[in-house]
């Protein structure tokens, strides 16, 4: 079932991964047998179980060569029941992976993380600096993602991952949902699952756009000017998503700005409702750049929308508290426009795990 | 708290005001600066952007702590 490659030490071996190009730039950890056995074992799932074909190199992904990519990023076994639900739902068609992998325009998968699993698979962090460094589930299992889809998928840069410059998110990019904090439904339910169970969502993103908004409580419309400056932040002229338009896009709430627009009373769909209003062009094209296939246009086709419903906005809590909110937009194309997807999945797969010499 | 520790620093009694969410960073500026005792007063979080009345509220509800903390 699995070729080895041998090395007489784990120095040499991190040359030989480097070489072949298995890495992503960065030192891993070395996938011995003993290392990549045990991930599967959390994963409660047999090794050679294929979960899908992964584009473009089309190879199978197989658990144990998931395994093998979490143990490169550096994951704890705990994280496995994560990175095989990002995997899943990478490979669902409407992802558009294989023609992801391929674009020219910047876009990773961010992975978001709500139920238990933010705590019983990690912690998965969703405070300060949650997409930054310092927290290993958020980096591991970003990274194990982004891993699988160099060694499985076959992406790497200038041949088969055709992003132009790429951005840092394609290390890692993952974070939990705030929920304990937020003031609105979390992000898992309102996409159909319920408030216990453990889902990760992911969806193609651009890095992050920082959003400020100093908040004024005086101000009888400081919820409509920050939905305001939200919205210039998601599809500003210049984004696919105002270009190509119909597309995801995601927008990360500080607690501040997260508690301005529950104070005004706005429930998380009518947060997308709002965002979806703003989030237009008059046609004629008002957008000097031209937007050549907009989203849905308004009934007098007078405006032309960025997104086809406001279900295409993903609104989710997480950061420290503060002025800024961060926006992602998206590719926005591919045959199903890069859609995001949501799998549900057990956090405590029951698998009892040997004990581990702490000099493996 | 790195601007309460230079005004100290210069021989002006100063106290810094440092809202909940930022207080384990104050603690981390005053060790790193060298005064891990420098005196402070926790303010809720947040307070700017919260409206007249709230930050009139908060100052006075704070105001005699700054003096206790000042006097100590």
């Amino acid at each position: 079932m699995t070729d080895f490659l041998s090395a007489p030490d784990e120095a040499a071996a991190l040359e030989q991964l480097h070489a072949c190009h298995c890495t992503d730039g960065l030192p891993v950890v070395i996938p011995t047998d003993e290392r990549v056995q045990r991930m599967i074992l959390q994963s409660n799932l047999a090794g050679d179980l294929q979960l899908g074909v992964m584009g473009p190199a089309g190879n199978a992904a197989t658990v144990e060569k998931i395994a093998v990519s979490a143990v490169m990023a550096g994951c704890l076994p705990d994280y496995m029941p994560i990175v095989i639900a990002a995997v899943q739902a990478i490979l669902r068609p409407e992802f558009d992976l294989t023609e992801m992998q391929a674009t020219t325009h910047c876009t990773a998968p961010l992975l978001i993380v709500n139920g238990p699993a933010r705590v019983e698979c990690g912690p998965v962090s969703s405070g300060f600096g949650a997409l930054g460094p310092g927290h290993r589930a958020n980096a591991s299992i970003g990274r194990a993602l982004r891993l699988a889809m160099i060694n499985i998928g076959g992406g790497r840069p200038g041949t088969s991952d055709m992003a132009l410059l790429g951005h840092p998110g394609k290390f890692t990019y993952c974070l939990a949902e705030d929920e304990q904090s937020s003031p609105f439904e979390p992000l898992h339910v309102s996409r159909g699952f319920a408030e216990q169970d453990s889902v990760v969502t992911v969806v193609g993103a651009e890095a992050p756009h920082s959003v400020m908004f100093s908040g004024n409580a005086d101000l009888p419309d400081n919820a409509s000017r920050l939905l305001d400056v939200l919205a210039i932040g998601l599809t500003n002229a210049a984004t696919n998503n105002a270009v190509l338009g119909g597309g995801a896009a995601t927008v990360v709430l500080n607690p501040e700005h997260a508690l301005i627009l529950a104070g005004a009373g706005l429930t998380r769909e009518q947060i997308c409702a709002e965002l979806y209003q703003r989030c237009y062009f008059q046609m004629p094209a008002d957008n000097p750049f031209r937007p050549i296939k907009s989203g849905k246009k308004s009934s007098g086709r007078s405006k032309r929308y960025c997104f086809n419903s406001p279900e295409q906005i993903l609104l989710l809590m997480a950061g420290g508290s503060g002025l800024y909110s961060m926006v992602m937009p998206s590719w926005c194309a591919g045959g199903h426009k890069n859609s995001a997807v949501s799998i549900g999945f057990d956090a405590n797969p029951y698998c009892e795990i040997p004990a581990f010499p702490a000099s493996s | 708290m790195r601007d309460g520790i230079a005004t100290a620093r210069n021989g002006i009694p100063a106290i810094a005001l440092v809202t909940e969410a930022f207080w384990p960073q104050g603690d981390f500026v005053a060790h790193s600066l060298g005064m891990p005792s420098f005196p402070r007063v926790q303010l809720p979080h947040p307070v700017a952007g919260s409206g007249l009345v709230n930050m009139r509220a908060i100052a006075e509800q704070m105001t005699p702590k700054i003096i206790e903390a000042f006097a100590a």
